[in-house]
């Protein structure tokens, strides 16, 4: 698997001198699988994404990708509307994501491009074939399997993805804010050889802002212990904190993680990181 | 007053190093009369940091208080508002203002707030808010500040404003197509048709324009939407903006004395931008031209 980093940000974009080396763009993560592309959420980096996808397949209408969507809130979704490929027709895209039911999923995301909101008004403007499924603990994407499991996240849940591709695993699990500790979410770490993991706040940040249901780098750390990954890679950082800030929180990590022998991958915008 | 910009960017905020010299949020802009409440134009991505610094006045202890006029209610021109620290601390005082829609604006506003995209709903949020609906030709005053607006050419329909204040005036014009090839208003346009336009469109279309340059007439500062390039604009007079010459023709019209490009396409990087603006003052003559960037502030 390729794994690759267009949006690592949380809650809103945050352009700026100030985070030109890890970036500031909304989440959104490509997966490159046997079985085709694999994105993970739908931020601003989406539309950079898809800028890049103009160049392969998807510029003459013949691409097609699944799209994992951990939940809807804004700077999950916010990309969609400037995704190049989806007003390409032939383009063949599937979503997999919360709510329950597709019928769910597809009114939230439809309630983005209200006319009040979007001049697109309509997800059905879009040329490509969009195709909304509710995600269920476990389906397959060709021949890569997907587990996705809700984890909590302030007032509400989100949707960590565990992804197997020929004997490699990669875990994506941002905006989780853990009430009652990790103890359920442990079985979908296990073993990973890559888990992308909220590092929203340090800890002295978090204490103040717990509702929000964000990590701490330490929660990611011992998560990624509990769980003996071989790598963890830090995500989704506040909007204000500076380029700095995040090497404090990415050095914490190594500082935390190297005695159990666990790598740190900083996720930083245009990187690529491959599973192999 | 005082016009400063916070958020310059259409469509997306673009983080990188290719727009941090203009910015990469989208539109904000903060009017300061020399007395009195500020006055926001629109509350785009910019209006965050605009909020941090507002923090730091009144608006920290909640005794603050500020209208913010939004232009039509499109993602990159509301985008930030939940994000603008002033909402939550009791005390502060919000008066929005957006043109009239089917749904009543704090409807609007609220899908914004639904559970499903942000976690605290507009209910929770501690300042006293109020809506204020308004449409092309109203009228009003915000303290010493007298407000007037016209309607512009942009999909679902968006709203120019003029701020009198302190013997001097400034026209926000963001988002407008120009008034010449399409009437944009409810209909979804997937592949525009260019050709002769049936009278009663071309006359609301004249009307219309008639309306941004009397609202503009001898105005200080002209803020107006050049997100296009003659060459962008071919391919899509639908979208709802403007090029420079566009801006350039009611300014000359209106006899403003200063003209800002403003609401930069979302790809365009800060050395493109340094082009148009230099195009800009090539076509523009006598006219003084200037670009928006974040942190610019104008003097009027």
């Amino acid at each position: 698997m390729k794994i690759r980093f267009w949006g690592v940000r949380g809650s809103i974009p945050a352009p700026g001198p100030e985070t030109n080396r890890y970036g500031g763009n909304t989440s959104c993560v490509s997966v490159e699988t046997s079985s085709g592309l694999v994105i993970i959420d739908m931020g601003t980096g989406l539309m950079h994404l898809g800028n890049a996808l103009l160049a392969r397949e998807f510029g003459k209408g013949q691409g097609r990708a699944t799209i994992l969507l951990s939940h809807t809130h804004w700077d999950h979704i916010q990309g969609l509307g400037f995704f190049a490929p989806v007003f390409i027709a032939g383009n063949q895209f599937t979503v997999w994501g919360p709510g329950g039911s597709p019928e769910v999923l597809e009114e939230i995301l439809e309630g983005q491009m209200d006319p009040n909101f979007s001049p697109l008004q309509t997800l059905r403007n879009f040329s490509a074939s969009f195709d909304v499924k509710a995600a269920t603990d476990a389906f397959a994407v060709g021949g890569v399997t997907v587990r996705a499991k809700e984890h909590p996240h302030g007032q509400t849940t989100a949707l960590a993805f565990r992804i197997e591709d020929a004997g490699k695993t990669f875990v994506y699990a941002s905006d989780v804010g853990y009430v009652d500790g990790f103890d359920d979410l442990i079985e979908l770490y296990r073993g990973a050889d890559v888990l992308l993991h909220d590092t929203t706040y340090r800890p002295a940040d978090q204490v103040t802002r717990r509702d929000r249901g964000f990590s701490s780098y330490e929660e990611a750390c011992e998560a990624a212990i509990a769980a003996q990954v071989k790598r963890l890679v830090t995500f989704h950082y506040d909007q204000d904190y500076t380029d700095d800030d995040v090497d404090e929180i990415v050095a914490a990590c190594e500082a935390r993680l190297a005695p159990h022998g666990i790598a740190v991958t900083p996720a930083r915008e245009g990187d690529e990181l491959t599973v192999a | 007053m005082k016009v400063r910009f916070w958020g310059v960017r259409g469509s997306i905020p673009v983080p990188g190093r290719t727009t941090n010299r203009y910015g990469g949020n989208t539109s904000c802009v903060e009017v300061r009369p020399d007395r009195g409440d500020p006055i926001i134009i629109d509350a785009g991505t910019g209006i965050r940091k605009l909020g941090k610094s507002l923090m730091e006045e009144a608006f920290g202890e909640g005794k603050g208080r500020v209208s913010i006029l939004i232009s039509h209610t499109h993602w990159d021109h509301v985008q930030g508002l939940p994000f603008f620290s002033p909402l939550y601390r009791p005390g502060n005082q919000i008066q929005i203002f957006a043109r009239q829609r089917d749904m009543h604006l704090e409807a609007v506003f609220s899908q914004q707030h639904h559970g499903a995209y942000f976690p605290i709903p507009l209910s929770d949020l501690h300042a006293d808010m109020q809506f204020h609906e308004v449409i092309e030709g109203a009228r009003f005053e915000i303290g010493e500040a007298k407000i007037t607006c016209a309607r512009l050419n942009h999909p679902w329909v968006a709203i120019a404003y003029r701020v009198d204040v302190d013997r001097a005036a400034v026209v926000y014009c963001a988002d407008t197509a120009p008034f010449d090839d399409l009437l944009l208003g409810r209909d979804f346009i997937e592949k525009p048709h260019l050709g002769t336009l049936p009278p009663p469109v071309r006359d609301e279309l004249a009307q219309m324009r008639a309306g941004v340059v009397a609202l503009a007439k001898g105005a200080d500062l002209l803020i107006y939407d050049t997100q296009f390039t003659p060459e962008e604009y071919k391919v899509r007079p639908h979208w709802g903006h403007s090029r420079p010459d566009d801006a350039i023709e009611i300014a000359r019209e209106a006899k403003v004395k200063q003209l800002c490009l403003f609401h930069h396409a979302p790809l365009r990087s800060d050395d493109d931008n340094d082009r148009i603006l230099q195009l800009a003052r090539d076509t523009a003559g006598t006219l003084p031209v200037i670009s928006a960037y974040e942190g610019l502030e104008v003097q009027l």
